[in-house]
């Protein structure tokens, strides 16, 4: 079923080019996209090119990236203000703090501009249910919960269906961490009690280091206990690939992303896979979507509409044709969004 | 006194330097591209963000003026903003009631620092930075514990908003109005500027604090209770912290475990650059403000100019360096011409 699925929205995808769209080609030319993230780390590197990518696709005004929040609201805040100030008004946002950004995209939005979030949804509030209370035209963003599930699923059919799972995570205090931690928890309770969870550890996501020494001491304390791993969230996932490997135990792992590691690890079959994300997309449905706000050529149907940017399971078998699928599956996004969930003129 | 020795001494004062090279890097960085020049994006929000950060260089400029530090400002700023989140959230305050609920934490956590500094003859440095590890951790619990997924409190006072936004342009008196430039979360920070001003300036508590962290057995030996002015001192720091806690928590729009993550430094940088003294004796409130708005001129002005992130952290510190050499390179020039004179 899920297959058929997957390749219906590819066969639509390419059937029916993106820039096909449009009667009247829009012109985007005098809108700049801004693409903020909270922080520099390794995840929103693709955003540049999946902008690029929209700019020389759509004729769109101009992009820029700006990795300079250093993870302080505050600080994104005055480099969002620094971005305006210098004529960029269609903004893609992961905002620092969930419970924050809210407040930031009302301001920008009563100054007229198009404002996306890019990677995750405000917090607060259930955004399927509630799209409304979203005070950014639409969220852009992995179903973090449900991409930890379909990885917590995988690594259980890769432990054989029972042991211990360790998972291993990002911020304790972040809504996403909360989801993904929820979505492990769920495909642990469809066991039936076959698989326990071990422990969870979070705050390991802030650099490789922290992320490695904690995973070390996990090995040297628990290894021989542990069947599976699943992490979710990218230095933690780099430095289970790295310390599985060194300890040569028989512990399943299922990682995230796709750094060069974990696909090298991947493919020598150190580790069983991996769950991507898709930041390109992000970068480049997200660019499309503000320049068609921004221009005023589209309105969204429903004002603050989430969609998932898609997480797909990278193993050996799939390795040379996941970024084609992630592409495909960008296009078709994309096309969803001129043709249902926005109106255009 | 007579007027060239007069002028002399202003030129000579560090705060004139600070506010000299302040203002010129303002205009440079607007000459090079007036964008920089934007109230609504750039100067506004500059002020709002100065304000904050100066209230948290005042609550560190106290441990200061007793010759301690404390580590644990962003961490009692975040408590602070806790206790008035959860007053907001829970027990349904009203704004200023709220506030005060915070300000309280933050004068309590304040003067227990102090109290253990004094009763366990620990240095301040090794009791602040355990508090800080304390502090993390209960803020994470607590947020874990009773907020969910949201990771924060989010019931937001009648007013709250107020603050985030509006600046002194919506008060007119006949036609007359207040620049647009000037955001309602100065006024906090400049009465803090004033009582603190007053504290080390006018009275003899505030002579009393400097006495202690100048000369520590000098001060016990003159009949000054040392150890009280110590808790005193990191109570008023702690107080400040969580005023600078509730004020960011305004002007971001929620109570998270996040607030106060990034103090520690600003906490520093504004007093120190104004001349405040880190082995105590010595502080400059009006130069915190100053020293404190510099900084953010130099980051809002090179983010402007489109730098990237590396580059924007090289030339922050090159800068600060340079500004902190100021005073020496002024002393040494001086020395110079003593010396061609003589």
């Amino acid at each position: 079923m899920k297959k058929s699925l997957l390749a219906g929205i590819l066969a639509i995808a390419l059937a029916v080019p993106s820039s096909a769209f449009a009667a009247g080609t829009p012109n985007f030319s005098k809108i700049k996209v801004a693409l903020v993230p909270g922080g520099a780390h390794p995840y929103f590197q693709p955003w540049i090119a999946g902008g690029k990518a929209a700019v020389a696709e759509f004729k769109i005004g101009g992009t820029v990236f700006n990795e300079t929040g250093e993870w302080d609201q505050t600080k994104q805040n005055a480099a969002i203000d620094s971005l305006a100030a210098q004529g960029y008004n269609a903004f893609g946002i992961f905002g620092v703090s969930p419970s924050d950004i809210n407040s930031t995209f009302a301001s920008l939005k009563a100054k007229g501009f198009a404002v996306g979030s890019l990677a995750s949804c405000p917090g607060g509030y259930d955004i399927v249910k509630e799209p409304q209370k979203n005070s950014a035209d639409f969220c852009l963003s992995t179903d973090t919960g449900k991409a930890a599930y379909l990885a917590a699923k995988s690594v259980i059919a890769k432990m054989g269906g029972k042991g211990n799972l360790v998972h291993l995570t990002g911020n304790a205090v972040d809504a996403n961490t909360i989801r993904r931690m929820d979505g492990v928890k769920k495909a642990i309770a469809e066991t039936g009690g076959k698989v326990k969870l071990l422990t969870t550890i979070t705050d390991i996501d802030t650099d490789l280091q922290t992320a490695t020494k904690a995973v070390s001491d996990l090995m040297a304390a628990q290894g021989t206990k542990i069947n599976g791993i699943v992490t979710t969230a990218y230095n933690p996932a780099v430095a289970a690939t790295q310390s599985v490997a060194a300890s040569k135990l028989p512990i399943k792992v299922i990682a995230i992303d796709d750094d060069a590691k974990i696909l090298a690890a991947i493919k020598s079959g150190v580790i069983s896979g991996t769950v991507v994300q898709n930041p390109w997309g992000q970068g480049y449905v997200g660019s499309w979507v503000l320049s068609a706000l921004g221009s005023k050529a589209c309105t969204m149907k429903t004002p603050g509409l989430y969609t998932d940017s898609g997480s797909f399971l990278v193993t050996k078998a799939n390795l040379s044709s996941y970024n084609a699928t992630r592409t495909a599956f960008s296009k078709a996004l994309l096309k969803s969004y001129q043709t249902k969930y926005m109106t255009c003129k | 006194m007579s007027v060239a020795s007069k002028a002399k001494r202003v030129i000579s004062d560090q705060r004139v330097i600070l506010l000299a090279l302040t203002v010129v890097l303002f205009l440079f960085f607007g000459l090079k591209n007036s964008a920089f020049f934007n109230t609504d994006f750039v100067l506004y929000p500059l002020l709002r963000d100065g304000a904050v950060l100066t209230v948290i260089g005042l609550a560190q400029l106290c441990a200061l003026s007793i010759g301690h530090l404390n580590l644990a400002v962003g961490r009692m700023a975040a408590v602070a903003a806790l206790a008035a989140g959860s007053a907001y959230q829970y027990l349904h305050f009203s704004l200023i009631p709220g506030v005060i609920v915070g300000l309280l934490a933050g004068s309590i956590l304040g003067a227990v620092t102090g109290l253990i500094i004094v009763k366990s003859q620990v240095n301040a440095f090794i009791v602040t930075l355990a508090m800080d590890f304390a502090l993390l951790g209960f803020v994470t619990f607590i947020y874990v514990s009773f907020t969910g997924a949201t990771a924060a409190f989010i019931t937001k006072p009648k007013g709250m908003d107020y603050w985030r936004n509006t600046s002194l342009h919506q008060y007119c008196i006949a036609k007359l109005c207040g620049p647009s430039v000037f955001p309602m979360m100065l006024i906090p920070s400049i009465i803090a500027l004033a009582l603190v001003g007053f504290l080390f300036a006018r009275t003899k508590l505030g002579r009393e604090l400097l006495a202690t962290g100048s000369n520590l057995r000098a001060a016990k030996l003159s009949g000054i209770p040392v150890d009280r002015r110590v808790i005193i001192a990191h109570t008023f720091s702690g107080l400040l912290a969580a005023l600078a806690g509730v004020m960011l928590a305004f002007t971001n729009g929620s109570f998270t475990a996040a607030i106060g993550s990034q103090f520690m430094l600003p906490s520093f940088l504004g007093p120190v650059l104004g001349g405040t003294l880190l082995v105590g004796g010595s502080v400059a409130v009006l130069g915190t403000f100053i020293g404190t708005m510099l900084t953010l001129v130099i980051r809002q002005g090179l983010s402007v100019q489109g730098i990237g992130l590396e580059t924007l952290n090289i030339a922050l510190g090159l800068v600060l360096l340079t500004a902190l050499s100021l005073g020496q390179i002024q002393k040494m020039l001086v020395s110079l011409r003593m010396r061609g004179r003589g």
